[in-house]
């Protein structure tokens, strides 16, 4: 079986056995049960623990071999030292890929966990089996329905086409608790631990080429042995999704030793960061870009020209969002004199009319609004519209109207990236049923949402090359 | 076996490879030195040189412009006399005598590192390297559209592009960082290279200094 195929069948397994389940809170084997269980897993869930006849409700075995039918991913929770016997279980049962969240690798001060990981390593490469691991929190399949994580929080995560690829489990738990504050949908998250032998190529390959619920990927990097790899593999899959990038490790010194100027000035982060563009790679440099970033590409049309209208309920928020527009490679549309006519027939002249648009006098009347947002979706001068809406207790109905008028902008293949901020309570309903729909994302900011439409340009040019 | 290649030792390589390099000769006495002058035409820079100094003007090893025959006999005498009296125990060779570069300065370079392997530095010269660090990289080998967005990524693109040096040819920046990954490519065993200053004006891009690390085993 080739490698990708037993990454399918690890990443969305028919049956998954948990070596070390438990029912005890302490353990991550309980952990690791409950997010199965109450992640509503749909496969058959196989508990392996020597002590128990039944745990979670469900028949327990003693052992790998007294499983009845085949194991598509074991889940190993067991402790370091007894990992290497649970991998030859593993390999005589056929299992066709591992998690492996046990810890006390080569990331401890101990050198005999480097010692551990080194037999780990061989013993996978002899079964060819592939891991993930060690040291991982696991991976989450919102496609499909498959938490092999520690954590069954992540299980109330929206569906979606990202799939953040990190090398840090605490990052995962970052990011994803950020997307579920922020709704972005998701299609797959991981940690790759200590990547035995699944790395960021063999990762990104898999999901850039195998996996159609991914429609765009994160990585989050710390540090690479071997940086060239990942590069080569983006350059032999070729780029059909995007993919984006958090580096983190920026301090790290270039080689003060060297007395040319080259080498004393190219510090790590340097590299990395011209690497990455080398590579169309969109560099991201916080958590929330990542997020607001990852959301837009999943949701929006590609931003095909860097023409941008800006729509506001309120003057200010509009200058902010063209203020910030203009630091990111983008400017103002100037629309055609058909349009503006339009919107100076809808607009009284009490407030700017050209781009950036006051939509102020319009409170009273949202469908004028999504009139007006309709027509600059129509405007051969425009490529991408930021929508921005501040709550007064006079335009309650504006988010409400818009979302029974959603069916109006489609379809017109523009991003719209929205931005609606009401006190707790009063819009969150309609928000959350509009994000993501009919291409719209529902971002905080409007700075946020400009720097959000400058990297869908930025992705839309990269992806082009 | 490694080497360091200085000065006119760089810059001959340089020449060889397709390179322009700014006029260079060596001059061991004050009358080759006046001569040599003459000849390339004034003013010139005279630029000490030396197998074991890597910083001429740290060392204050160099002096520009130099206008005239009787300055050239004064600045060769001074940065003999202060090359003897500060670097006790080092080697002179002779005065670079040397065409004045004219333009905009800018550095390129080459090192391995030891996770990426060979890669490519661009950036504008003097200041804006010294004290800015406003520097981009890519490994090598690059294509054309690294090298494009090398010189556009700079905080300093603005003033490539600035009125002042309208007559400067991007193109030609780009056709020479692809010279540069391609002569890396060909030489596999530069192990670093600084190409600083290079000059880049309307009549061209011309190497006035480099430094070359590389391993000929």
């Amino acid at each position: 079986m080739a490698l990708k195929e037993k990454l399918k069948k690890l990443f969305s397994p028919d049956s998954v056995a948990v070596i070390g389940a438990s029912d005890s809170f302490d353990k991550l084997g309980y952990h690791v049960m409950k997010s199965l269980v109450k992640g509503q897993y749909k496969g058959k869930i196989y508990p392996v623990n020597p002590r128990a006849e039944n745990l979670w409700g469900i028949k327990t075995y003693l052992s790998l071999r007294d499983i009845p039918g085949e194991v598509d991913l074991g889940i190993i929770v067991v402790p370091a030292p007894s990992v290497p016997e649970t991998l030859h279980e593993c390999s005589k049962k056929n299992v066709k890929g591992v998690v492996l969240i046990t810890a006390g690798y080569k990331e401890i001060e101990d050198s005999k966990g480097e010692a551990l990981e080194r037999e780990i390593k061989e013993i996978a490469g002899r079964y060819e089996i592939p891991i993930i691991g060690p040291n991982t929190f696991g991976f989450v399949n919102l496609t499909d329905g498959v938490n092999a994580s520690f954590t069954y929080e992540f299980s109330l995560i929206k569906k979606g086409g990202v799939t953040l690829i990190s090398q840090s489990g605490g990052f995962c738990h970052l990011c994803g608790f950020l997307a579920m504050e922020e709704r972005m949908g998701m299609a797959k998250l991981m940690s790759l631990g200590n990547r035995v032998n699944v790395d960021f190529p063999e990762a990104l390959s898999y999901f850039g080429e195998e996996d159609e619920a991914t429609k765009v990927i994160a990585l989050y990097i710390e540090g690479l042995d071997e940086p060239r790899h990942l590069f080569e593999t983006i350059r032999l899959v070729g780029q059909k999704k995007p993919i984006i990038a958090y580096k983190a490790g920026k301090s790290e010194k270039g080689d003060s030793a060297s007395r040319f100027h080259t080498g004393s000035l190219a510090g790590n982060y340097q590299i990395w960061k011209g690497a990455l563009r080398q590579s169309n790679i969109l560099e991201v440099t916080s958590s929330e870009e990542l997020i607001d970033t990852a959301k837009a590409l999943d949701i929006c049309a590609p931003l095909k020209g860097p023409r941008i209208a800006v729509l506001s309920g309120q003057a200010g928020p509009g200058m902010i969002a063209a203020d910030a527009l203009e630091d990111g490679d983008l400017r103002l549309a100037r629309f055609t004199d058909k349009t503006q006519e339009k919107i100076n027939g809808l607009l009284p002249p009490l407030a700017i009319r050209t781009n950036p648009v006051d939509m102020g006098p319009a409170w009273y009347s949202p469908e004028t609004m999504l009139d007006i947002l309709k027509m600059v979706l129509e405007d051969k001068e425009t490529d991408g519209v930021i929508f921005i809406a501040m709550f007064a207790s006079a335009n309650l109905e504006v988010t409400r109207t818009m979302e029974g008028l959603m069916e109006n902008i489609e379809p017109f293949e523009k991003p719209v990236i929205a931005c609606f901020t009401a006190p707790s309570g009063i819009w969150d309903k309609e928000i959350t049923r509009m994000d993501g729909k009919k291409g719209v994302a529902i971002l905080h900011t409007p700075e946020r949402a400009a720097k959000a439409m400058a990297n869908l340009w930025k992705a839309n040019l990269m992806m082009r090359q | 076996m490694e080497r360091l290649l200085l000065g006119l030792d760089a810059l001959n390589l340089l020449e060889q490879e397709g390179f322009s390099v700014l006029k260079s000769l060596l001059a061991k006495d004050e009358n080759e030195a006046t001569t040599i002058a003459s000849e390339i035409g004034f003013p010139v820079a005279l630029k000490v040189s030396s197998p074991d100094v890597i910083h001429k003007t740290e060392i204050g090893g160099v002096k520009a412009p130099v206008n005239d025959e009787d300055e050239v006999r004064k600045a060769f005498r001074e940065l003999v006399q202060n090359f003897a009296s500060h670097n006790p125990g080092k080697r002179l060779d002779g005065i670079i005598v040397q065409c004045i570069g004219r333009g905009l300065e800018l550095i390129a370079g080459v090192l391995k590192d030891h996770q990426f392997g060979p890669v490519l530095m661009f950036g504008l010269g003097g200041i804006f390297v010294e004290a800015i660090k406003d520097v981009s990289f890519r490994l090598l080998p690059i294509e054309a559209k690294d090298a494009r967005g090398m010189i556009e990524e700079l905080n300093a693109y603005r003033i490539l592009t600035s009125p002042r040096w309208k007559g400067i040819d991007l193109g030609i920046v780009e056709d020479f960082l692809l010279r540069v990954s391609k002569l890396v490519e060909k030489h596999r065993g530069i192990q670093e290279m600084d190409l600083n200053p290079v000059f880049i004006s309307q009549s061209g891009i011309e190497i006035c200094d480099a430094r070359i690390k590389i391993d000929f085993s």
